[in-house]
């Protein structure tokens, strides 16, 4: 029986091989997160680390020429034609220098629209200027009247991050493994629906179903083909990670990224049992169909469920024993723990494979019955 | 050799069999006729072990297709109905695809591929994709389906819907030439002249039963009537669904 599978299996990946959307849907899933994710890490690491100058309105610079070169070392300097400045204002009052000497308290104005959200880092990065120049000023005086300037900080704050590299690495990259089993579910549903909705729709569903053919041979081999597909989609984007990620500047962030071989080849044995089951799911789902119109939609709506599920734990961090045992978490938690450095029981992940392979057996035997009930068939 | 016996099969309010009994001998083209609606589809079914009578039995060779659908396959060629070809294989892996779930690998499966796609005379068209193939040219891939495991049996199911002349001759030049073999031919159809030409008997069936069995001449002449539509007329009670 065994070559029936396979004679099933090639027809199947041949026609979907030469099937130009099924493998454009299999690859941009595959493609799509790890770019999108990429193109998004570069935006914020842009944004969050480069020190860029810093351009804004000073009035009364002539005032302050001590202060002013100070700001400069800070990279903040005043706007001039070349480089026009943002709206925010900082002025320095004519009594400055008056006041210095006498050490009374100056008032310097810093005016912007604080609603403006655009302006917000520059703003603050003037005023933690501003600040650390009183600061500087402030231990000046009292090292001039003879009080250590220690006095004045009595509290000093040692940040000692105990955050692993990866630890950290796995919190952004979590959200990449998202995309990782989305590849999963949508890589094969092209294959599963054209194996069964589309079937119906050929009229060939009943011809095949009268070959000399067991039937769960039948739906295994189509599963399989379509597990294929979904395979390929993941391990594509899990190949295509660290690729990506090399062009992203994670270490600026403080995180180091690594994906060993031996990582990549863990995380794609474990995702076979999860595209099995994403494909089984999908025939289940789109042998009930007429058509192949029919099967997209309702695919569409129950592929919802799974990624909803995904993006349920990766955001709110949710935490429960039975996550490690479930289809789709379970795959989930492994990936996440393979990028996160951390140990990987694989207790855990054998049982969660059991229990992934378990459910995909009673829908092979589920969609096995569909398949044999004159209902389901003949639509009577 | 295809023997059904008081097969009753009923569709929630509709019974679609009340005890349809015929035989179809090897060696013989057996023609199942009956207007539209008599029950022809399901009987079928019921012998490719598709669906399972409420009473009685449809045997293939001796063989019960509700117990044993699968050895019942094995001795069954089929011309469905309908056909949907998947337009991306070319003719030859269509008929290879079908081998293939028949049992036959390697170089036998490539034989017998090889052999069909002579008798069909379609060397032409065997290594094109099927995706514009011509009406003709789709009956010749699902023929080829159809016998290239050499059954002993072929059941073809309305086979000359929308075929031009050189199709049909094909068609029948081919169901003598298996019926010279000792093979057992059982067609079903709405077709007069096509029944007329090609069946050695006829089975006429109505509202799920057998109304009248025999070769074309002996019903015609159980009618009185000259002409075997005229016949086919008498027997059935009303001129609804032939189509001439």
């Amino acid at each position: 029986m065994k070559s029936v599978f396979m004679t099933v299996w090639l027809k199947e990946m041949t026609d979907a091989l030469r099937d130009k959307r099924s493998l454009m849907a299999a690859m941009s899933y595959a493609l799509f997160g790890p770019i999108m994710m990429a193109v998004a890490f570069m935006m914020v690491i842009k944004d969050a680390v480069s020190e860029r100058d810093v351009y804004v309105h000073i009035d009364g610079a002539q005032y302050a020429p001590a202060l002013v070169d100070f700001l400069g070392d800070r990279r903040i300097f005043a706007g001039d034609e070349e480089n026009t400045a943002r709206e925010i204002y900082l002025e320095i009052p004519e009594n400055y220098e008056e006041n210095i000497a006498s050490a009374k308290p100056i008032y310097i104005t810093v005016r912007s629209d604080y609603s403006e959200r655009s302006d917000g880092s520059h703003r603050s990065r003037l005023e933690s200027a501003l600040r650390e120049y009183n600061n500087t000023i402030a231990s000046h005086r009292l090292t001039l009247r003879g009080i250590s300037a220690d006095v004045i900080s009595p509290i000093r704050i040692d940040k000692q991050d105990t955050a692993t590299k990866e630890a950290r690495a796995a919190m952004i990259l979590g959200t990449v493994m998202v995309f990782v089993l989305m590849a999963i579910f949508f890589s094969g549903m092209n294959v599963a629906i054209d194996g069964s909705a589309g079937e119906r729709e050929r009229n060939s569903l009943e011809f095949l179903l009268a070959q000399p053919v067991a039937t769960h041979w039948l739906v295994m081999a189509k599963a399989a083909a379509a597990g294929t597909f979904a395979l390929f989609g993941g391990v594509l984007s899990i190949l295509l990670i660290p690729l990506v990620f090399v062009f992203v500047p994670l270490e600026k962030l403080g995180i180091d990224f690594g994906m060993s071989w031996l990582d990549q080849a863990g995380m794609i044995l474990v995702l076979i049992p999860l595209a099995a089951f994403a494909s089984i799911l999908q025939l289940f789902v789109s042998f009930r169909a007429k058509s192949f119109k029919e099967a997209q939609t309702y695919i569409s709506l129950v592929m919802f469920i799974p990624v909803a599920v995904i993006f349920a734990v990766e955001f709110t961090r949710f935490e429960h024993p039975a996550l490690a045992m479930l289809p789709v978490t379970s795959q989930h938690q492994v990936l996440l723990a393979t990028i996160g450095g951390q140990d990987i029981n694989w207790l855990m992940v054998l049982g969660g494979a059991g229990v992934t392979l378990a459910v995909t057996a009673v829908l092979v035997a589920v969609v096995t019955k569909m398949l044999r009930s004159e209902k389901v068939v003949f639509g009577l | 050799m295809i023997v059904t016996s008081g097969l009753e099969k009923a569709y929630k309010d509709v019974k679609a069999l009340k005890g349809l009994s015929f035989q179809a001998n090897d060696g013989e083209i057996t023609g199942l006729l009956g207007p539209n609606g008599a029950g022809k589809t399901t009987c079928l079914r019921s012998i490719y072990g598709l669906i399972h009578p409420d009473v009685g039995s449809a045997q293939v060779d001796n063989i019960d297709a509700s117990k044993a659908p699968i050895a019942v396959r094995k001795r069954i060629g089929i011309f469905p109905d309908k056909f949907g070809l998947q337009e991306r294989l070319s003719a030859r892996e269509h008929i290879a695809y079908f081998a293939g779930l028949h049992g036959l690998h390697g170089e036998e499966r490539k034989v017998a591929v090889q052999r069909v796609i002579d008798d069909l005379d379609m060397n032409d068209i065997a290594d094109r994709r099927t995706g514009g193939f011509s009406q003709g040219q789709r009956m010749k891939v699902a023929l080829g389906q159809a016998i290239v495991h050499q059954p002993q049996n072929l059941i073809l199911d309305e086979p000359s819907r929308g075929l031009d002349v050189m199709s049909t001759r094909i068609l029948r030049e081919l169901l003598f030439r298996l019926k010279a073999q000792g093979r057992c031919i059982l067609f079903s159809s709405h077709v007069m002249q096509e029944v007329a030409a090609l069946c050695d008997r006829v089975v006429i069936m109505v509202a799920g039963q057998v109304v009248a069995e025999g070769s074309p001449a002996e019903l015609c002449a159980r009618t009185g009537q000259e002409s075997f539509e005229e016949a086919f007329v008498q027997l059935i009670g009303t001129e609804e669904g032939i189509m001439l």
